[in-house]
């Protein structure tokens, strides 16, 4: 094991010796910031292709591509000009990322990155990218850490930023008891389930009964569902990851708790169906959904549909709304170099964009949107007033 | 009470998955770092066959097994036994065959991850859990299952080495393999066998766990490995009973942390209970010292 880091260490060192003597050397015309567009622009794709969360990545590339075919097909950054998506596999580890990143700053035909899902690898490779100086547009990597300096960017908006909207739902239910049942590892989830939620319900008068924090290795969920039953509160928030919940759904059910259930949008894109009948009633906040009714929304679900065949998801909104907001800051910009990229990409923040996801607005380069609530019914999600 | 129950079937549920693993281990001296693998590839394939049929728990159960005893059978035919062949001794080709094992695991994993987006996958079942209240106790007929099958395969495999004439064979070879082989045991046959049993129970315990948690993912073998080599070492390396003991002793260390509302100190406080009993029976808690393996 030592040997295969030692290895893995010295190749991540070698690519970043690599990547730091390539542009120490100058570079090509994506560097240089000389303006203009050029008639192929590559951007690199530096996520999870393979690796436990390997949906998001491979749901943001998706997402990505049908950007790209509309980019491409309408003339949008004019014509001849084409983008190309150069994929990079970060395999669900760190260190794998943050190799895969200098592989993709190195390559002087870059011109800028969607950066990896996961907030480890997002955090690690955040200082490197405003060191190489190339504009980097992450999608989920929601933990604090990742939109750091210039040249970082956030597709996705944080989780916490559109969680008020399920204490409100709670709220006017009555609530008041509230447990909160969250993987303490998951940087995300720890946030919410520690700093953020409590402060909302603090703000709402409500009182949390109960805390259950659990590893990412938790399986079996048996005592803690015991634990919620027998407190009994008005709502639990479950804080999980995907088959986490599935498991705890179920054996919250077999427990005897009957209460209201709140959940997170790693439940969306199919990832509860498993749990059969035991979601049904579930209700979590998206960025992204199916049921969404806002016009460029129902444009982007429409055209996913006859793309692929099949329902797009949270992460296919993701990789569809980041790739137009580099379209759009090359067009602003005038210039596809990394530089013309990034501050038109600040550009386009300042402005706001309709997306996938709706109004998307900014908080400096980190994207915000409203969200909605979805409720899980037999398999399908529908739009909670 | 209830959480005494809790402990019991989480202990049933890693004392499935280490069974097998402890077999092979104790006996055979192979450390099967891809018994995780084989775990999660037999439920998948139970999942991909109820994607198209939905089907009774017996017949998924029963699909899965086969799958774990066929790849199990095959893991020892194409990996370890060339191995073994090419090594000088047993103890020569440990090394590898943890290092096969490793990546071997590495292909069912990566075919899993790449079918369903590491989402969690389950079966189609015409069976459905209910839950019994037996003298204010709640356990689930699945849960129930698992702790008979967990309990019942395990007693089963103790009496089964230690009084059958196999059973002493294999025990022969978890002592000195080379010797054993010189008394005239067919030692590849037996590894074989006992192979396709490992991968058997692998292959239960996978549907029986997906039927207990709802849903697993490709990644939740890995997982499960470390707390089953865990068990096997607490236990002590040859003692199946030891085995049985070792899961009980950690699923109640769990649920001891879970209890007091310590979840993320779960692994810590566990882990932590192993060593300090390790420090003071090197050999496990059943274990004989003169059976040492790495």
């Amino acid at each position: 094991m030592i040997s295969a880091w030692t290895r893995k260490s010295l190749l991540a060192g070698l690519a970043t010796a690599t990547a730091l003597g390539m542009a120490a050397c100058g570079g090509g015309a994506t560097g240089s910031g000389d303006g203009g567009i050029a008639d192929t622009i590559t951007i690199a794709q530096v996520q999870d292709q393979t690796g436990a969360v390997a949906y998001a990545g491979v749901g943001a590339k998706e997402g990505a591509e049908l950007a790209i075919e509309e980019i491409n097909e309408q003339g949008f950054l004019g014509d001849g000009v084409t983008i190309e998506l150069e994929e990079y596999d970060t395999a669900g580890e760190i260190e794998r990322a943050s190799s895969e990143m200098n592989k993709a700053m190195a390559d002087q035909n870059v011109s800028a990155i969607l950066g990896p899902t996961q907030s480890q690898q997002a955090a690690t490779v955040a200082p490197l990218v405003e060191r190489m100086k190339v504009p980097t547009v992450f999608t989920q990597a929601g933990a604090e850490g990742v939109v750091i300096n210039d040249w970082t960017f956030r597709a996705t908006p944080p989780m916490e930023t559109y969680y008020e909207p399920v204490l409100d739902q709670l709220e006017a239910e009555g609530a008041k008891d509230i447990a909160i049942l969250y993987n303490a590892t998951f940087p995300t989830f720890a946030l919410l389930g520690e700093d953020d939620i409590p402060a909302m319900t603090e703000e709402r008068g409500m009182d949390i009964v109960q805390s259950l924090p659990v590893q990412m290795t938790t399986q079996d969920f048996a005592s803690q569902a015991q634990q919620i039953a027998d407190e009994d509160p008005d709502a639990l928030i479950m804080l999980l990851i995907a088959p986490q919940s599935v498991t705890a759904l179920g054996q919250l059910e077999d427990a005897g708790y009957d209460g209201a259930i709140r959940a997170t949008s790693v439940q969306a894109a199919g990832n509860i169906s498993e749990a059969g009948d035991d979601a049904n009633g579930l209700i979590y906040p998206v960025p992204y959904s199916t049921a969404m009714d806002t016009e460029s929304s129902v444009a982007f679900t429409e055209a996913f549909r006859k793309k692929f065949d099949k329902e797009p998801n949270p992460y296919n909104a993701d990789g569809y709304d980041a790739m137009w907001w580099i379209a759009r800051a090359i067009e602003a910009s005038g210039d596809s170099s990394r530089e013309g990229i990034r501050e038109g990409l600040v550009q386009i923040a300042e402005e706001g964009y309709d997306g996938a996801m709706g109004e998307v607005t900014f908080e400096g380069n980190d994207a915000r949107v409203e969200g909605v609530l979805v409720e899980w019914q037999n398999g399908k999600e529908r739009l909670v007033e | 009470m209830q959480d005494v129950l809790n402990a019991a079937t989480l202990g049933s549920i890693y004392l499935l998955f280490a069974l097998g693993m402890a077999l092979v281990w104790g006996t055979i001296g192979i450390l099967n770092f891809a018994h995780g693998a084989t775990f999660m590839f037999s439920a998948f394939i139970g999942h991909l066959v109820t994607q198209r049929v939905e089907l009774p728990m017996l017949v998924i159960v029963a699909i899965a097994v086969a799958v774990g005893a066929a790849m199990s059978a095959l893991t020892q035919l194409l990996a370890f036994q060339p191995i073994l062949r090419r090594a000088k001794s047993q103890h020569a080709a440990e090394m590898r065959i943890l290092i096969g094992g490793i990546g071997i695991a590495a292909i069912p994993l990566a075919i899993a991850q790449r079918e369903t987006r590491s989402s969690p996958f389950g079966f189609q079942s015409t069976y459905s859990a209910e839950v019994m209240e037996i003298f204010g106790l709640r356990i689930t007929t699945t849960g129930m299952i698992i702790v008979l099958c967990g309990l019942g395969i395990g007693i089963g495999l103790t009496v089964w080495l230690r009084q059958s004439r196999r059973g002493l064979a294999l025990r022969a070879i978890g002592v000195d393999p080379e010797t054993t082989a010189g008394m005239g045991v067919n030692r590849p046959a037996l590894a074989f066998g006992t192979m396709a049993v490992a991968g058997g129970l692998a292959g239960l315990a996978g549907a029986l766990l997906t039927f207990q948690l709802g849903a697993i993912a490709p990644e939740t073998g890995d997982q499960l490995l470390i707390k089953a080599f865990a068990i096997i070492v607490l236990g002590g390396l040859g003692s199946m009973a030891g085995t049985v003991l070792g899961a009980y002793i950690l699923a109640g260390a769990e649920s001891f942390v879970l209890e007091m509302n310590w979840g993320t100190w779960v692994d810590a406080v566990s882990f932590g209970l192993i060593f300090l009993i390790l420090l003071v029976r090197p050999q496990g808690l059943l274990g004989r010292k003169e059976v040492r393996r790495t």
